[in-house]
């Protein structure tokens, strides 16, 4: 007997698990804490609940169709771009899935998968799971629940398998040359261009939220971003696929960038803000900007170009975040958490500097015997400033095509549910929507049936008399 | 009898206590409380927006005495709370109707 056939190698497959739970992680708790401790009190259940529902939902859609939209053979919807645009949807429900994981497209270009279809389709479902999670940030504190229950599966559907499939999926830009290591594009810059939009079209949060956004637990919003770092170990480092040289590459330059772009935002901080103080949360912001930045360029760049990726994202991410977030549009559209920032400008920052950094001794996959290593090429170390352009091209692609779906998934729910909750439930906050806070304060329950009283009189209009007051 | 309320910094609350005690009560009410008064609050900033605090964390100390008694508590707690520093707090005496003690239904003096 053998407990697996022989081309499952146990290392490469205990990684790929290994690496996408840790990526599992990073949503929950990760963001699901990360978001509950930096909104105003009366939102952490709320916010807690939207990320793990959605969690699950993406779960149940990749399995369904979700992986082999982003992974599975070419749908030909029509010439150039829709050629390869998006896969065919199809189940991964049979038996079948313990095979050989293979990408249709990507056959021959690099080396066979190492472990079977399931491994490959957890692994891919946890990016596709966190980031629906991360766009979340942008509509916190007003978006209907019900809206997100719809929402989360239709984007799913329609934007990211596309992201997927056209960068990763082996589609049309993977075959132009455009790289994403690890989901810049796919997973950050879709989120905080989504985001943007679905802020917008949302409508913004109550005046009194928006002036009064103080977060509630810093202490809990650390342990997300800790998680969220050291998870981004698994995110990056899973990504080559193989349990290999190109992997530790990727962990230590996630890790370099992160460290470099959160000492680059405090300094900022320290020397140019309003307030001239280093803040903890601005620290975060910094962290999160690395994670992402180097997200599309981990395993291409040497550990000097993370270095520099560290800097350049965290200026650019700190000055549109003081400045760019302060103009005019900005204030009007309510990005609560800024994922246009810390997620669209540094995902797109990132995507590139890839251009700009990638370096051809930076070996993805060996060549062995008879082949020649897989590496890419920028403009600095491979002279092929081409790639600049590649980068630019791809990334315009989804931030059009992700704006557009996001956009209309919308309108079409608006015509049948409102978007945005109710004045009266947003006053309330998670007691409105769920009946739940996030700190309840057990002394105050009582059990004499009393608990009727606060429904009937909410029920009651305002104009009417007001309830009976109850008789202590 | 009075009722004697004193808003006090709170991590003067130790000294406070013991200094009441040794005046002769038995027992006082504590509550955590917010306000302003001539020490304003403070700015709190987070994600780069500055937010105005315009209240300041402070106890607030609650106890009845007899009336004989009550210059004496005043003193001590004005002596024990006092740093000269603005946001020391106040202290006030007003006068009780009535008092009773629930465990034994006692009233006024006896209950006290």
């Amino acid at each position: 007997m053998l407990p697996y056939p022989d081309w499952l190698n146990p290392g490469d497959n205990a990684w790929q698990l290994v690496a996408a739970t840790l990526v599992g992680l990073m949503s929950i708790p990760g963001i699901a804490v990360l978001y509950a401790g930096i909104v105003q009190k009366k939102w952490a259940v709320n916010t807690m609940l939207m990320a793990f529902t959605g969690f699950s939902l993406v779960l149940v859609v990749w399995v369904l169709w979700g992986f082999k939209m982003g992974f599975g053979q070419p749908l030909k919807l029509g010439p150039g771009i829709l050629r390869a645009a998006v896969g065919i949807p199809h189940t991964i429900l049979s038996s079948n899935n313990q095979q050989i994981a293979m990408i249709p497209l990507l056959d021959g270009t690099m080396p066979s998968f190492r472990f079977s279809e399931t491994t490959l389709a957890y692994f891919q479902f946890v990016f596709a799971g966190i980031t629906p999670l991360l766009f979340l940030g942008s509509v916190i504190g007003r978006i209907s629940f019900k809206v997100w229950l719809i929402f989360v599966p239709l984007w799913s559907t329609f934007a990211y398998s596309v992201n997927a499939f056209l960068l990763w999926g082996g589609g049309w830009w993977a075959q132009a040359g455009a790289l994403d290591y690890s989901g810049g594009y796919v997973i950050h810059l879709a989120a905080g261009t989504s985001g943007f939009v679905a802020a917008a079209v949302i409508g913004p949060r109550l005046r009194r939220d928006r002036d009064r956004a103080v977060p509630n637990n810093l202490p809990l919003a650390a342990v997300g971003a800790g998680v969220l770092w050291l998870g981004w170990n698994g995110f990056n480092g899973g990504d080559p696929y193989f349990s290999g040289a190109d992997a530790s590459l990727a962990v230590l330059n996630t890790n370099l960038t992160t460290a470099v772009a959160l000492l680059t935002w405090v300094l900022w901080d320290i020397f140019l803000s309003k307030q001239r103080k280093p803040t903890f949360l601005g620290a975060i912001n910094g962290m999160i900007t690395g994670l992402v930045a180097i997200t599309p360029a981990a395993g291409f760049v040497n550990s000097f170009g993370a270095m520099i990726i560290g800097v350049v994202a965290s200026t650019l991410v700190w000055f549109s975040w003081n400045f760019l977030g302060k103009t005019k549009p900005f204030k009007k559209v309510d990005d609560t958490l800024g994922v246009f920032h810390t997620h669209g400008v540094a995902g797109l920052a990132g995507g590139l500097l890839v251009g700009v950094l990638a370096d051809p001794k930076v070996v993805e996959y060996l060549g062995g015997s008879t082949g020649t290593d897989v590496s890419f090429s920028g403009w600095l170390y491979g002279h092929h400033p081409k790639q600049i352009l590649i980068q630019a091209g791809a990334a315009g692609t989804v931030i059009v095509w992700d704006a557009l779906v996001t956009f209309v998934i919308l309108k079409v729910l608006g015509l049948f549910m409102k978007l945005r909750l109710p004045d009266d439930v947003l006053e309330s906050g998670d007691l409105g929507v769920h009946d739940e806070e996030a700190y309840p304060d057990e002394s105050l329950v009582t059990t004499s049936g009393r608990a009727d009283w606060p429904k009937a009189s909410r029920a009651a209009k305002p104009d009417s008399e007001p309830a009976e007051p109850v008789d202590d | 009898m009075k009722l004697i309320t004193a808003i006090i910094k709170p991590f003067t609350i130790d000294d406070v206590r013991h200094a009441v005690e040794v005046a002769g009560v038995l027992g006082m009410t504590v509550t955590e409380v917010q306000g302003y008064g001539r020490q304003r609050g403070h700015t709190e900033v987070y994600r780069g927006a500055e937010y105005a605090v315009d209240f300041v964390p402070k106890a607030r100390i609650d106890v009845v005495v007899d009336d004989e008694f009550a210059q004496r508590v005043v003193d001590a707690i004005v002596g024990a709370a006092r740093t000269g520093k603005i946001g020391d707090g106040k202290v006030w005496v007003s006068p009780v109707e009535s008092v009773v003690r629930i465990r034994t239904g006692e009233r006024n003096h006896d209950a006290l």
